[in-house]
C-alpha cells in the first residue's frame, strides 16, 4: 500500500467516510507490522498530548484535535477506549490507526478494556461492523489488532501511562515487559489489571466492582511510583465529569476526552499537553455542535445509550 | 485486603501466636449466637400495599433500589407473600407468551409500549392486577419469617438450604427488618477476624471445598429471551448463563435484569435475541455507574473462598460462574453455596429445598 494510498484513505476517514474492507484488511497488515514493534512499556517523548477514553465520538474526536492541533503536529498518546457506544467506533479506530501507520513516531495507540473480543461484542463495536459492512470480517482484523497494541506508555522515564491501573502481580514495569500480550485481555491477571484496576480511597487493594481488576489506594500509588523512580500515572477509564481528575496528592491523574459521554452524560471532556519539560497544561472542550455532526448512515440501535 | 484470599491484608493466619496487632481487635465470638435483629437494626424497612397495581410494585422496588419486599394484605392484616422480580418476570410470561415474535418485531417502540401496558392492564380481565395476587408467583420466594432473637445459626441454615430472604418480625407482627442472604454475607465478610471458624475457610480454594461445580443451564447467545425467560422459570433459576457456540460464557441474564424491560420504550427487549438483551441490560448500567462492568461475574475452581465473597460482597452480585481457562462455565457459586459451607461450618447440615446447581444434572436442560 504506497504512501498516497494512505493518505487517501486517512482523507475519507477524517471526513467520517469509510473505507472498503479490502483497505481495512491492507491497513491492519500494516499496523500490525509497526504494532509488533513496540514494547508493553512503550517510550514516548515529551513534548506529548495524552487522551482518554474516545468511545467512537468520531465528531468529538475532532474537536479534539482542533483543541489539541492535528497529526504529526502534535505528538499524541491515546490511553485506549477508542470503540464501543459511540455511532462512529469504526471511523474512529480506523483513523487514529491509519495515522499511526502514516506517523508511527508522532501518535502511540495503547490497548483499553474495550479493546477486546469479548467486550466489543456486548458494548457495540462488533455490531456496528456488522451493520456498516455486513459481515464481521473488519471486526476480526481489528481485533486481530488490538492483540498487538501495547499495554502502556512511560513518558521521558518520570510518567507511567496506562488505561486502568495497577496490579497486585505487578511491582516493576520490568514485570510489565515479561507479559506476552498478544492474545485476547484475559479476565484476569496481570495484563487484565492494567486494563481494568481503578484508584479508590481505600488502603491497599480491594476486589473492584467492576468485576475485573483491582481498587487500589494512595499507599499503593506512592509505593510503584517509588519503587519505579516515576512522578506521575496518568490513566483514563472512569467517566470524569470534569474532563480530569487529580488523586492521591497529585500522583495520579484520570484523563477522559468523551465529551457529552454517550450523547447523553453532560461532561466536558479534557486532554493532558506535556512541554518538553513535563509542564502540565489541562485542556478542556466540550462536545461538537449538533450542526457539524452527521447523521448516522442507518438508524442507530437505542440500546447503546438509552 | 489480601488480594488472594480476601481477607485483611495484616492477617493472613489465624493460627498464628501474635496477640495484638494495632487496629484489629482479637477478641472472637461466637458467631452463631448473633441474633438476627442485630444485622437489621438500622433498616428501613419497605412495605408494599397488596392493593397496588403490579406496575407500582415494580416502581417501589425500583426506587428503593430493592429486588423484593414483603405484601401486605389489609383485608386479612397479613403479609400475604414477597414480590420481586421474578414474579413479574412469571407475569410478563403468562402474559407475552402468545405473541408471534416476528410480529412483535414489526412494531415501532411506542407501538409496543402502549400495547404493553394494556396487557398488563388486561390480564385478568378486569383491573389492573394488584400485587397480592401476584406476589410469590414464581414460587420461588415465599414469606419466611423468624423472631427477633433467632440466632444467626438458624438464619444461616434456612440460607444454606436455598431460602434468599427472611423478614424478622417481632411478637407483634411488625416486620423490623428483612435479612438477605447478601446482608449475612456481608456480615461474615466485614467482621472476619472476629470468627476463626469462618476466617480458616477463607484461604480454601472452590476446589478445596468441593464447591462451585456441576452443570450449568445455559442458553445461546442466539436464542430469543423470552425461550430463555422460559426456561429460567422452568427449573427456577434466578438467572441463566449466556454462551456463544463455542461454549464460552458472554454473559447472563437474571430475574432483577427484568427492571430495565419495564422502562418505557424497552418492551421491544423481549422480543430480542439473549446477546442484545445481555447488551443492552450491560450499557444502561455502565452509563448509570460511570463505568463499564465486566460482562460476567466469574471466579475459577483454583480461587479461594475469600476471594470469592470479597467479590461478591463488592460486585452485589448473588452468584459468580465458576470458569475454566477457556471461560467456559463449569460451575455455579451462589450466596446459598457460600451460607451451606458456613453452616456446614458449625456442624449443621441444612438440605436444599429445591436441585440447586451442585447437583442438577437434568439431561433435558441443554443449550438452546
Amino acid at each position: 500500500m504506497g504512501q498516497s494510498d494512505l493518505d487517501g484513505q486517512i482523507e475519507k476517514l477524517r471526513k467520517c467516510e469509510l473505507i472498503s474492507e479490502n483497505e481495512v484488511k491492507e491497513l491492519c497488515r500494516k499496523a500490525r507490522e509497526v504494532l509488533i514493534e513496540e514494547s508493553n512499556v512503550q517510550r514516548v517523548d515529551a513534548p506529548v498530548t495524552i487522551c482518554g477514553d474516545i468511545h467512537g465520538q468520531f465528531y468529538d474526536l475532532k474537536e479534539l484535535f482542533k483543541v489539541g492541533g492535528d497529526c504529526p503536529d502534535t505528538n499524541y498518546l491515546f490511553l485506549g477506549d477508542f470503540v464501543d457506544r459511540g455511532f462512529y467506533s469504526v471511523e474512529t479506530f480506523l483513523l487514529l490507526l491509519a495515522l499511526k501507520v502514516r506517523y508511527p513516531d508522532r501518535i502511540t495507540l495503547i490497548r483499553g478494556n474495550h479493546e477486546s473480543r469479548q467486550i466489543t461484542q456486548v458494548y457495540g463495536f462488533y455490531d456496528e461492523c456488522l451493520r456498516k459492512y455486513g459481515s464481521v470480517n473488519v471486526w476480526r482484523h481489528c481485533c486481530e489488532i488490538f492483540d498487538y497494541m501495547s499495554l502502556s506508555a512511560i513518558i521521558e522515564n518520570k510518567i507511567f501511562c496506562v488505561h486502568g491501573g495497577l496490579s497486585p502481580v505487578i511491582g516493576s514495569l520490568d514485570q510489565i515487559r515479561t507479559i506476552d500480550r498478544k492474545q485476547e485481555v484475559p479476565h484476569d491477571g496481570a495484563m487484565c489489571d492494567l486494563l481494568w484496576s481503578d484508584p479508590d480511597d481505600i488502603e491497599g487493594w480491594g476486589i473492584s466492582p467492576r468485576g475485573a481488576g483491582y481498587l487500589f489506594g494512595g499507599d499503593i500509588v506512592a509505593q510503584f511510583l517509588q519503587n519505579n523512580n516515576l512522578d506521575l500515572i496518568a490513566r483514563a477509564h472512569q467517566l470524569v465529569m470534569e474532563g480530569y481528575k487529580l488523586m492521591f496528592n497529585n500522583t495520579i491523574v484520570t484523563v477522559w476526552s468523551a465529551p457529552n459521554y454517550c450523547y447523553r452524560c453532560g461532561n466536558v471532556a479534557a486532554i493532558l499537553e506535556l512541554d518538553d519539560k513535563l509542564n502540565k497544561n489541562y485542556k478542556i472542550f466540550e462536545a461538537a455542535p449538533q450542526d457539524v455532526r452527521g447523521l448516522p448512515a442507518k438508524k442507530p440501535a437505542p440500546d447503546y445509550f438509552l | 485486603m489480601d488480594p488472594i484470599t480476601g481477607l485483611p491484608s495484616s492477617r493472613r493466619s489465624t493460627l498464628s501466636d501474635d496477640a495484638h496487632r494495632e487496629g484489629l481487635t482479637t477478641e472472637t465470638h461466637d458467631w452463631t449466637l448473633v441474633k438476627a435483629i442485630d444485622l437489621v437494626a438500622d433498616q428501613k424497612v419497605v412495605v408494599i400495599d397488596g392493593e397496588k397495581p403490579i406496575e407500582e410494585a415494580c416502581d417501589i422496588l425500583t426506587r428503593n433500589n430493592i429486588s423484593s419486599a414483603p405484601v401486605y394484605d389489609a383485608s386479612t392484616k397479613s403479609y400475604s407473600g414477597m414480590f420481586d422480580w421474578a414474579d413479574v418476570m412469571t407475569y410478563l410470561l403468562i402474559v407475552l407468551k402468545k405473541k408471534d415474535a416476528s410480529q412483535q418485531l414489526e412494531k415501532t417502540d411506542a407501538e409496543l409500549s402502549a400495547e404493553f401496558n394494556d396487557l398488563v392492564k388486561l390480564a385478568s380481565h378486569c383491573q389492573p392486577v394488584p400485587v397480592k395476587l401476584a406476589s410469590d408467583l414464581s414460587k420461588k420466594n415465599p414469606f419466611y419469617s423468624v423472631l427477633p432473637e433467632t440466632s444467626l445459626l438458624q438464619v444461616v441454615e434456612l440460607f444454606g438450604s436455598g431460602t434468599h430472604r427472611v423478614a424478622v418480625v417481632d411478637a407483634n407482627g411488625i416486620i423490623k427488618g428483612i435479612l438477605t442472604q447478601s446482608r449475612v454475607v456481608n456480615y461474615f465478610y466485614q467482621n472476619v477476624t472476629k470468627f476463626p471458624p469462618i476466617e480458616q475457610l477463607f484461604p480454601k480454594t472452590l476446589n478445596e471445598l468441593d464447591i462451585g461445580k456441576g452443570f450449568v443451564i445455559s442458553a445461546s447467545s442466539d436464542s430469543f429471551v423470552l425461550d430463555a425467560l422460559t426456561m429460567m422459570i422452568k427449573n427456577g433459576l434466578s438467572s441463566i448463563a449466556i454462551v456463544d457456540s463455542e461454549g464460552m460464557l458472554l454473559g447472563n441474564i437474571s430475574m432483577t435484569d427484568v427492571k430495565y424491560v419495564l422502562r418505557s420504550y424497552s418492551h421491544v427487549l423481549m422480543w430480542k435475541t439473549c446477546q442484545q438483551f445481555v447488551s443492552t441490560v450491560r450499557s444502561r448500567q455502565g452509563l448509570e455507574d460511570g463505568q463499564d462492568r465486566y460482562p460476567v461475574f466469574d471466579a475459577r475452581p483454583t480461587s479461594t473462598l475469600g476471594y470469592t465473597i470479597a467479590k461478591l460482597s463488592a460486585t452485589k452480585a448473588h452468584r459468580l460462574w465458576v470458569v475454566d481457562e477457556r471461560m467456559r462455565a463449569v460451575g455455579v457459586l451462589s450466596l446459598t453455596d457460600v451460607l451451606l459451607i458456613f453452616a456446614r461450618s458449625a456442624g449443621a447440615n441444612p438440605k436444599p429445598k429445591r436441585v440447586s446447581s451442585l447437583s442438577l444434572s437434568s439431561p433435558t436442560s441443554q443449550s438452546e
